[in-house]
């Protein structure tokens, strides 16, 4: 008896628990699809009985239906912030990808004067508050022409996800055991050879769990952006998708296409590597 | 040549300067001098939108936001979101990380589902509950009409209280996934035969989960609180496509965005970055002393 019931709460949980995680996301595709008649009714369609791809065949090709300033149509604000978005995000990821493990392995296995030292300067980046380093490096990016540059903000996300990962892998290559290490080394391997022949085997995951997460933050990154770009030279989609927010006026049907297309490498990311990212979240946040 | 080079880094300490010096060089460029650079802002009188009349102003810039009400309201806004924010995301999180714990079918499915709130970009976390919480057309509305429990639509961000909490409900739907994946692994680690022993012990399910479970949580538990007022405290995506400059959500983070760069009030806006700074500073600092513990350089 006390078994059905204690099943059958679990059972509660376990459907409002998903319920609540996606109900959100699937009105949003729902919005996404449906006609304007039936966006825009009351009580609403909760599913729509005439599905359509149009407002994804606006932000995308035709760009009617919304003009931001500057005679901007949608789908070319849309197209541009989503290449944009594209190009920091891989960007930033390949350059962690290649900075991570050495800072990790350099950290965790050589032996230099200052290591301490270093060290907490580069983790000490985690303690800076955003708004004065966003504030200074305004003033910065404008007198060295790194304003309203893609290159600019590959830079400020690198800066701002180094420290974390760099501290991630040192404690994935304190986890490679000596021996292998010394073993190759013997063997007339140099360090170079160490690391990326044998210890990178063992740090693999670290590495996957790492590269996944710098591509999260520098799809999802928004504030700084704000601050640092301001035309669609350099717009990443986060930043772009604010323009359907008119002062009175939110194209809904327009910001529903444009949400799904902002979350869906998000969410495909999630699907595709949820081992590697629980891995990485637990593990990066304590250690 | 190549090879050449390989063998000149081969030494220990070459090869640690070279890897480490040029990043370094980038940190201190890019984030530790434009931290400096503000700060000198904060004593300087200086608005970016008349670029010719900066002087010097000692403590003003500090004295004035203190004294600037919109200022002090925002902070108690602020702490009264990371109060809320952080009581119900360690409920829920506790809740979900119990959950899946649990064997039932579907536990795998359940997890990537539990993810997917986390990953997605804050700026549309906000724009996604602007729609729900629509005052004309919103779903919200919608199901409370269909349920019966609401005779007319309401516009539920007007009203400043329900809009603020309305914001910090946004950031827990985001920031549960982050804190339910720290306690599960935490939960998982615990060794079965210590639940055995206590059932020995004639310890039901409550006695358990206070004797053993709940105690296991202690360290992460802490690590997590203070993650999640660092995370309340911050935001700013969410709350920005939410509500823009509204009063009635406006936190500190906000104000400074809208101080600096909507006003162009560069040395104010910079004081306002170093006061709410420190307090960052210091929830920081006992996050990462609290890490270092264990995984500092030997």
């Amino acid at each position: 008896m006390k078994g059905i019931f204690s099943r059958l709460i679990l059972g509660i949980l376990v459907l409002s628990i998903a319920f609540l995680s996606l109900a959100p996301i699937l009105w949003i595709l729902i919005s996404s699809i449906s006609t304007r008649a039936e966006l825009y009714s009351v009580p609403p369609h909760w599913i729509p009985q005439y599905p359509t791809l149009s407002a994804y065949n606006k932000v995308l090709i035709t760009g009617e239906g919304f003009r931001g300033g500057g005679g901007i149509s949608a789908a070319e604000l849309m197209r541009r912030g989503i290449l944009n978005s594209v190009v920091i995000s891989v960007s930033t990821t390949l350059l962690v990808m290649s900075f991570a493990p050495l800072l990790g392995y350099a950290f965790s296995r050589l032996r230099f004067r200052g290591k301490n030292f270093l060290f907490y300067v580069t983790i000490g980046i985690i303690a800076l508050p955003s708004w004065p380093v966003l504030i200074g490096l305004f003033s910065e990016f404008s007198t060295l022409g790194l304003l309203d540059r893609k290159i600019g903000l590959i830079l400020l996300s690198f800066i701002f996800r180094i420290p974390f990962e760099t501290w991630f892998m040192k404690g994935y290559f304190e986890l490679v055991p000596k021996e292998i290490e010394d073993a190759a080394r013997i063997d007339g391997c140099t360090h170079f050879q160490t690391l990326y022949r044998v210890s990178i085997h063992v740090v693999l995951p670290g590495l996957i769990a790492v590269s996944i997460i710098s591509f999260l933050f520098t799809w999802n990154m928004f504030m700084a952006p704000l601050v640092l770009t301001y035309t669609l030279r350099s717009k990443p989609l986060t930043v772009a998708m604010t323009e359907f927010i008119g002062q009175y006026y939110v194209n809904w049907d327009l910001m529903s296409a444009g949400t799904m297309l902002a979350i869906i490498p998000p969410v495909l990311i999630v699907l595709f590597f949820q081992k590697y990212i629980i891995k990485g979240l637990s593990a990066g946040a304590i250690k | 040549m190549f090879k050449k080079l390989s063998n000149w880094l081969d030494n220990e300490k070459r090869l640690a300067y070279a890897v480490i010096i040029p990043s370094i060089f980038l940190l201190t460029g890019f984030a530790y001098y434009p931290a400096i650079q503000s700060f000198r802002f904060s004593f300087l009188r200086y608005n970016i939108k008349m670029p010719g009349r900066i002087r010097f102003n000692g403590l003003s810039n500090y004295m004035e936001v203190l004294g600037d009400p919109i200022f002090l309201r925002s902070v108690v806004r602020v702490l009264y979101f990371m109060v809320v924010a952080t009581l119900f995301v360690i409920i829920i999180s506790l809740i979900i990380a119990l959950v899946l714990n649990k064997r039932f079918p579907g536990r795998g499915i359940l997890r990537t589902i539990v993810i997917i709130p986390w990953a997605i970009p804050p700026v549309v976390n906000g724009y996604l509950w602007k729609w729900i919480f629509n005052g004309e057309y919103g779903a919200f509305n919608g199901l409370l009409f269909q349920l019966g429990i609401i005779e007319t639509y309401r516009f539920w961000l007007n009203n400043p209280f329900i809009a603020l909490n309305i914001a910090a409900f946004t950031f827990i739907w985001r920031f549960t996934p982050f804190i339910t994946i720290l306690f599960l692994g935490v939960l998982q680690s615990i060794p079965n035969e210590l639940y055995e022993a206590a059932r020995a012990d004639g310890a039901g399910a409550i006695g358990q989960f206070f004797y053993i479970t709940l105690p296991s949580l202690d360290r992460v538990g802490a690590i997590a609180v203070i993650l999640i007022l660092i995370q309340s405290f911050t935001v700013f995506d969410d709350i920005y496509s939410l509500m823009g400059f509204d009063e009635s959500t406006k936190t500190p983070m906000i104000y400074n965005y809208e101080l600096t760069f909507e006003m162009g009030r560069f040395g104010r806006g910079s004081a306002m970055a170093y006061l709410i700074g420190i307090l960052l500073f210091i929830l920081t600092m006992f996050y990462i002393k609290m890490n270092v513990k264990r995984s500092g350089p030997e």
